[in-house]
């Protein structure tokens, strides 16, 4: 993509392919849509690969209550390249290799100041406004000039997107684009819920509660933190064999448990419970085991799963009481800007080892198989290639 | 009253003793004064005379409490302060005379847990509210004068005027600290100043919240003040405590009664534009905990959980709201601190006049009045009853 061809659509609407979800569950339908010139503070970017994150599989589902909205653009873990900025935006010019992140980060607020959080609000506290800065005015159109919704402030499954400066990270060209994207959301929330949120340290027991891409994420953060010994909680026996890769050490499927529960199999495992425990699927029911598979005094639980129907969680109070704490958290804790170009750098120094979360690659066409990949539990990341 | 020379050797001091105890017989009745025997300390135990005891309100729950772990007969009580009066084999922590503080939270001082900073919960004697001594399965030191066992309570049983404590529930105190003010270090203050100071550490400047102004309440808003809290607000069903929390450091107070329309924590995220850093409950109600949880500060607040409330209840949370807001709740017993090693922390802050404890006591009875200090409790007319041993 040279600067040429990106410097003549600066300041026009452009015409391109959006894979936009119109009815809740159903295949996303690619027409031609209409992505409007950012507006003061955001970024207009062509959007060179995208990953199918199970956010977007949550939120695909939807039929209906105050979340659901059609017709609308999902994704939301990708990697681009800015096709032109709007007015006030420094720190970003045509060509730079960006992510878009979900996870705001004004640079200016209270929370953005504190080192103890992450949790930027300004602007606005709505999470699925359609932009940060004005409201649910949408930079996107249909063919029939009807408006098509953002999803999380990213919407990456289309060719073009724009987004607030808030949301956006300049990266490294040099290091690989796909892998790129995973840092944009769940590697990068996987990592941080290990190494900020939980702080794990040498010598740590942590049990992980589902072995997707976040919960691969959360191993490989431990493991470089040097815990002894990481329990990983699949129904799928395969993701033993891939999370023996990022440091997994043993392994508990619910299903043969039998009469006990998982905590209570974890707990006869550990002794007295684990240290650090992390729950990355999104089951209240799984919150709950994974608050009771730690140790009492000094146990932490970390909840990074969107409950996929909003039950709430139950926790006994003398659990609770017995020196354990429990909290969730967005992005790991990361602050993007700040946060991403470390985790960058440490890929390339080699450290930090995320082979084998790619397991496949469609074309932009094909999208929809990325769905049904993850659906039938045999895919970690799909990354699909806008150009192929 | 039988109790061996303490210039006698030790062994021939082993012998049981007789003495009074306030016994629990009947959930929610009153205590029966009567006479019992003490048995002798086993090996890793002492018997200790104790000097004043008060009570605290775990006692009445479990005083009330007619299903298990509730249990009668019993002798409550955990709040002390004694004297050594013998030790059993392979003690060497203590000797006759020595003044101790009993404590219901183990710290052997040799498992994981007690060797790390971490955690205050001991895994060789696992917390649980026991009828038993800590070390010998279904073993209590306690008979009435028929014979029948009488249940030990949180490994303390202070309602006697002797008792037996394992060497993992005591803390050997300088003895020239005022007995009165010293016991409520064994339970209630530490508890408080602790969960500000230890589970929560709160920094200077911050806002609290604290859900209940009895004991514990005060005594976490004692420990706020002394982390540099600059917004102590109490809440609380009973106007009257208001006036007392203001010599706790209490600087706004909410009825819970008068809220109107609103809720306890709508009415607090105002008060404090968002939520408070930290929200301490101190009553033991999961309602109460999930109303501190609403209105802690999203990004950072930390609620914290310190009462006890019945077996089995649940605090139910709205799973977006873990997910999205950046709280983080936990739970501690006693404020997170290991007693061997905090409480002699928290007297010296007492002899340097930092901590007050002082004002925690409203009331000094005689042990035989014990009744009448359960009834100051319920009505809620007192902080912290100090009964007297004979």
């Amino acid at each position: 993509m040279d600067k040429a061809s990106l410097s003549s659509t600066e300041g026009k609407p452009i015409r391109c392919k959006a894979a936009i979800l119109r009815k809740a569950g159903e295949a996303l339908v690619i027409e031609e849509i209409q992505v409007d010139p950012p507006q003061a503070y955001e970024v207009r970017i062509k959007i060179l690969c995208t990953s199918l994150c199970h956010t977007d599989v949550t939120f695909w589902k939807l039929e209906s209550g105050p979340l659901a909205r059609f017709p609308r653009i999902l994704g939301h873990e990708a990697v681009g390249v800015v096709e032109s900025i709007g007015a006030n935006v420094d720190g970003f010019k045509q060509g730079d290799v960006v992510l878009p992140v979900f996870q705001p980060q004004c640079e200016e607020c209270k929370e953005c100041k504190s080192p103890k959080s992450n949790w930027c609000t300004r602007y606005t506290n709505d999470f699925l406004s359609n932009t940060r800065r004005y409201g649910m005015t949408s930079r996107f159109k249909d063919s029939f000039g009807e408006v098509i919704h953002h999803f999380i402030f990213v919407s990456s499954f289309t060719e073009y997107t724009v987004v607030d400066i808030a949301h956006l990270v300049k990266i490294s060209p040099e290091i690989p684009v796909d892998i790129a994207a995973l840092l944009s959301c769940g590697v990068a929330t996987g990592i941080g819920a290990a190494w900020k949120v939980a702080d794990v340290e040498e010598g740590s027991t942590v049990a992980i509660f589902g072995l997707g891409a976040v919960g691969l994420a959360v191993a490989e953060g431990v493991r470089l933190r040097g815990a002894t010994k990481i329990i990983g909680v699949d129904l799928n026996p395969a993701k033993f064999e891939i999370g023996k890769r990022y440091g997994m050490t043993d392994f508990v499927n619910p299903a043969l448990c039998g009469e006990k529960t998982i905590s209570e199999v974890i707990r006869e495992m550990t002794e007295v419970g684990a240290d650090y425990s992390f729950e990355c699927i999104g089951l209240a029911s799984l919150m709950e085991e994974a608050f009771n598979s730690t140790r009492p005094g000094s146990g932490k639980t970390v909840i990074l799963g969107m409950e996929q129907k909003a039950l709430p969680v139950s926790l006994g109070s003398y659990d609770l009481l017995r020196g354990r704490t429990i909290c969730g958290t967005l992005f790991g804790g990361l602050k993007p800007k700040l946060d991403i170009p470390i985790l960058v750098d440490r890929y390339l120094k080699k450290e930090l080892n995320l082979d084998g979360l790619i397991t496949h690659e469609l074309s932009f066409e094909e999208i929809n198989k990325a769905f049904d990949l993850l659906a039938e539990g045999n895919s970690i990341r799909c990354v699909v290639w806008m150009d192929k | 009253m039988e109790n061996g020379n303490s210039s006698g050797d030790n062994k021939s001091s082993r012998k049981p003793i007789r003495c009074k105890a306030a016994v629990s017989r009947k959930a929610g009745e009153p205590l029966v004064m009567e006479e019992i025997m003490v048995a002798p300390p086993q090996p890793y135990e002492v018997r200790i005379r104790i000097i004043c005891t008060a009570l605290c309100h775990s006692d009445v729950t479990f005083w009330k409490l007619q299903v298990p772990p509730a249990c009668f007969p019993r002798i409550l009580g955990h709040e002390a302060i004694g004297v050594v009066e013998s030790v059993g084999e392979n003690v060497k922590e203590v000797v006759e005379g020595d003044t101790v503080l009993p404590t219901f939270m183990p710290d052997c001082g040799e498992c994981v847990d007690c060797k790390s900073q971490k955690s205050n919960l001991c895994s060789k004697f696992p917390f649980k509210v026991s009828p038993w001594m800590p070390r010998y399965e279904n073993s209590s030191r306690f008979t009435d004068l028929n014979g029948q066992t009488l249940f030990h309570f949180l490994n303390v049983s202070s309602f006697s005027e002797y008792t037996v404590l394992d060497v993992a529930n005591i803390v050997k105190i300088d003895s020239s600290i005022p007995p009165s003010r010293a016991c409520l270090l064994s339970c209630g203050v530490s508890t408080g100043v602790g969960a500000a100071w230890e589970t929560a550490k709160v920094e200077q400047g911050s806002t609290v919240v604290i859900f209940g102004l009895g004991s514990i309440g005060l005594a976490v808003a004692e420990g706020a003040r002394l982390c540099g809290a600059s917004r102590i607000i109490g809440v609380d069903i009973n106007p009257a405590k208001f006036q007392v929390g203001q010599n706790f450091g209490i600087t706004e107070f909410v009825n819970s009664m008068t809220c109107e329309k609103k809720s306890v924590s709508e009415v607090i995220n105002e008060m404090t534009g968002g939520g408070a850093d930290y929200c301490f409950e101190c009553v033991g109600s999961s309602s109460l905990v999930q109303e501190a949880y609403a209105c802690c500060r999203q990004g950072w607040g930390k609620t914290i959980t310190l009462g006890v409330d019945k077996p089995g209840s649940q605090i139910c949370l709205d799973s977006f709201d873990v997910l999205h807001h950046g709280k983080i709740l936990m739970g501690s017993l006693f404020g997170g601190l290991k007693a061997k090693t905090h409480i002699p922390l928290l007297l010296k802050r007492y002899l340097s006049n930092e901590l007050e404890l002082d004002k925690f006591v409203t009331h000094e009875m005689k042990f035989e009045e014990i009744n009448d200090a359960f009834q100051l409790l319920l009505e809620g007319k007192c902080i912290r009853c100090v009964l007297w041993m004979g």
